[in-house]
């Protein structure tokens, strides 16, 4: 497998995780004794992409990130690297976190009891927004490495 | 897994789930104190690398570690019957305070 295909692999778990998570908030919304097996089910999906999503990425970022880090660091967007990407990397282990601790959350009786369901919209709406922040510092990443060739090109 | 129920006047979530969501606030400070030592003490850094090859793969591990057994160390403790309302102050007070630190760290550094 190529290592661009590699590397689309993470913001697409990423993006599933997204998914999924937006699914157990709304269903714990919703909760009831017909609902409460499928939102553990988008609890355990939910981390299940977001630890695809590390396993995939550190894959990457140990094997192949160095060289994209030195083309971002010869271009005009080097803060794609030094902020967003250094950000990002060290964020991912709050969500990894956070996401684990989702599964965890929902295995409670969701439907009977009223600190569980906030708990777990609690925890699925950070891991929501959590997402949405390291799919943006991936797409500004990923836009590091854009404007450098782009620069490089145009010298 | 524990079941929820009503203690010190606020409804508790579970020991289980509330132990990790403790242990997840706490891990998650952590995980910031280890990026500052570790940019700042570049023989810690060093060390790091020695054990997996790589620093942020020591780093991860680290943390993942320190989640998982201060969440089983503290399931076995009265903490895990904290009130959900303070759970979840924790955790996004948690999370909140942990991600300003490193948007606000790589700013500067």
């Amino acid at each position: 497998m190529s290592k661009e295909l590699i590397l689309m692999m993470h913001p697409t778990f990423g993006v599933l995780a997204l998914i999924a998570a937006v699914w157990t908030f709304v269903a714990t919304l919703n909760a009831s004794d017909a609902n409460v097996g499928r939102i553990r089910t988008a609890g355990v999906l939910t981390a299940v992409l977001v630890w695809l999503a590390y396993i995939i990425g550190g894959y990457f970022y140990v094997l192949y990130y160095g060289a994209d880090k030195a083309i971002i660091l010869q271009g005009p967007w080097k803060y794609s690297h030094s902020f967003f990407m250094e950000t990002k990397e060290h964020a991912f282990f709050m969500l990894l976190m956070l996401a684990t601790f989702l599964a965890i959350a929902v295995q409670a009786n969701i439907a009977r009891l009223a600190a569980a369901r906030r708990l777990v919209l609690y925890t699925s709406g950070l891991v929501v927004l959590m997402i949405f922040a390291m799919e943006g510092a991936g797409a500004m990443i990923s836009m590091g490495v854009k404007v450098a060739l782009l620069a490089k090109q145009a010298s | 897994m524990s079941t929820t129920n009503a203690v010190n006047g606020g409804e508790n979530a579970g020991t289980t789930a509330t132990a990790f969501g403790i242990s997840y606030a706490i891990t998650a400070l952590f995980n910031v104190l280890l990026v500052i030592v570790k940019e700042n003490i570049p023989g810690f850094q060093d060390g790091m690398v020695a054990i997996t090859g790589h620093h942020w793969v020591t780093h991860g591990l680290t943390d993942i570690v320190v989640f998982v057994v201060l969440g089983i160390i503290l399931s076995r403790t009265s903490v895990a019957k904290m009130p959900v309302s303070s759970l979840i102050n924790y955790i996004v007070a948690s999370t909140v305070v942990s991600g300003l630190l490193l948007v606000g760290y790589f700013t500067v550094a």
